[in-house]
């Protein structure tokens, strides 16, 4: 480690100085916007905030939603992280890859191929006519399902990596001992499993927790107004009616949890580190 | 244990049934004849593959989009490799806080940052979008460049440096000739991660509009809303190609996954 102070600062200020300058102070600006009211510091806008019902409903279906997907995209990961480390090592890589491959992919590109399944005419709706399911299409575009449904394809693949980076760690002689031994599935997981791969399903559930929480695209496209999100609550408030106060206290909402899911995730990350001799 | 194979294969093939399927049917769509967004396609044709390079804003805002993805990078590359340098080699005053305030872009929502810069830089300032949009970018790609050329710094051994210093190198000789030639793969490996993220970017860029001054994907979504025919299928299909080849190329000559 070289301790030359003024080399360091050279090095590093350049980087610090422009997030600072064009990041943190119009942000941390923006987030003052709200306590700032007739010249005195108030909460008035927060309390007037959450006094409006569609904003108390936009609020908690951003939680549920961010919940679920998390909740599901765990469940179905865990089993499908399973099945990828059992395969052999060529073909696990080549299944890994087709995992990552949508990251790659633009998220308007990938979103927008939901409205040719899920809309008025779309492939779902042609099944469930053509099999006599229903009479009339049924609604599923600019639900919460859609929503739900975008979201989960969309942050799914993050879940599967770090659960398959966790459990590659995972010895699988334990868990054929346990099974010799008598304990069933369910005891399996719980008591081998889970425990051993918890830091990938807390890695894996911040990403996908986090990223729900403050998608745009999925419920731009898949909600339109009927299902709006945070962001997109955000975005009407500002371009229909100027409302810089309301979007102040968004921003400070989406920022307070996604930074308190970030702080999580750095000291599950830590106490892994100390754990390793 | 046969059967349990069998149980594995059908889990993973539902699982990516789920997670690319609805891509190919969108390929699919886009390759279709009939002029509104359908499946199965109305017969086979290119004509909104054609189509897409004949709409005029998609052509000015891929190209917006391209200077983006690649100068942002390129200037955040210019901030963050010295800082990555200092951070993997230097003890650092405050080195925690330098740490936090680089990787802030990635945990506050990019919607925030745009709207932030729109209301104190642009409106007051009278900072061009051009210019807002340029620096929002930049600001975003900026923790991924610091992270993946410092991990692959600390996989260079310090004594390369230091024996470079001892055979009479300055400071900055050592690090241009003895590190960077080293660290090659991760700087690319950082460009290529940079261009794909600023490229499919959406909600720093929301905000960031003007007049004729429009991203690829805000523009993509402008058109989704006016209009219900094949061409944004098309579109998406061309850019996944796109971005696919790129990773792969990269990953095929670079080995891209040692990086991130």
């Amino acid at each position: 480690m070289l301790t030359n102070k003024t080399e360091a600062l050279a090095l590093v200020l350049p980087a610090a100085v422009f997030a600072v300058a064009v990041f943190l102070i119009p942000v941390c600006i923006l987030l003052s916007e709200a306590f700032r009211s007739d010249g005195s510091w108030s909460i008035a806008a927060y309390v007037e905030f959450f006094s409006k019902p569609l904003n108390q409903t936009v609020f908690f279906r951003t939680l549920k939603l961010g919940f679920l997907v998390t909740a599901v995209s765990a469940i179905v990961g865990y089993v499908a992280a399973f099945c990828i480390v059992g395969l052999d090592p060529t073909s696990r890589g080549r299944i890994f890859g087709l995992v990552v491959l949508p990251l790659m992919i633009s998220p308007v590109a990938r979103t927008y191929a939901w409205i040719v399944i899920l809309g008025r005419t779309g492939i779902v709706n042609k099944a469930l006519t053509g099999l006599g399911l229903t009479d009339a299409p049924v609604r599923i575009l600019f639900t919460e399902t859609a929503v739900f449904i975008g979201l989960l394809q969309l942050f799914m693949p993050l879940m599967i990596i770090s659960l398959v980076s966790a459990m590659e760690n995972l010895p699988r002689d334990a868990i054929s001992a346990a099974r010799v031994l008598g304990a069933s599935w369910p005891q399996v997981f719980i008591r081998i499993i889970l425990p051993l791969t918890r830091e990938g399903l807390v890695i894996g559930g911040t990403l996908v927790f986090t990223g729900s929480l403050t998608a745009y695209i999925t419920p731009a496209i898949l909600g339109g107004a009927k299902v709006l999100m945070l962001e997109t609550l955000l975005y009407q408030r500002v371009t229909v009616a100027n409302d810089f106060l309301s979007a102040s206290v968004i921003a400070m909402i989406l920022i307070v949890m996604s930074f308190s899911t970030y702080m999580l995730l750095k000291r599950v990350a830590a106490s892994k580190r100390g754990a390793q001799p | 244990m046969k059967r349990n194979l069998w149980v594995a294969r059908i889990v993973i093939f539902l699982t990516l049934a789920f997670l690319i399927g609805p891509f190919l049917i969108i390929i699919a769509a886009a390759l279709s004849a009939g002029s509104s967004l359908a499946f199965p396609p109305q017969g086979f044709s290119l004509r909104w593959v054609i189509a897409v390079f004949e709409v005029k804003s998609f052509r000015a805002s891929f190209g917006l989009s391209m200077f983006l993805a690649v100068f942002g990078t390129v200037a955040s590359l210019i901030l963050g490799v010295p800082a990555a340098y200092a951070v993997t080699r230097y003890r650092i005053p405050f080195g925690e806080a330098v740490r936090m305030a680089v990787a802030a872009p990635i945990i506050v929502p990019g919607i925030i940052v745009g709207l932030a810069l729109l209301r104190y830089l642009v409106i007051p300032v009278g900072m061009t979008v051009t210019l807002a949009l340029f620096l929002a970018h930049t600001a975003l790609v900026l923790p991924y460049s610091v992270r993946v050329v410092s991990a692959s710094l600390e996989n260079l051994r310090p004594d390369i440096e230091e024996a470079a210093v001892l055979l009479g190198c300055s400071r900055f000789g050592a690090f241009a000739r003895a590190v960077l030639p080293n660290i090659r793969g991760g700087i690319l490996a950082a460009f290529i991660l940079g261009f794909v993220t600023s490229f499919n970017q959406v909600p720093v860029s929301l905000f960031l509009s003007g007049p004729g001054v429009r991203t690829l994907p805000i523009d993509m979504l402008a058109y989704i809303e006016m209009t219900y025919d094949p061409s944004v299928a098309a579109l998406s299909a061309l850019l996944a190609f796109l971005s696919i080849a790129i990773v792969f190329a990269a990953e095929r000559f670079l080995g891209l996954s040692r990086y991130v």
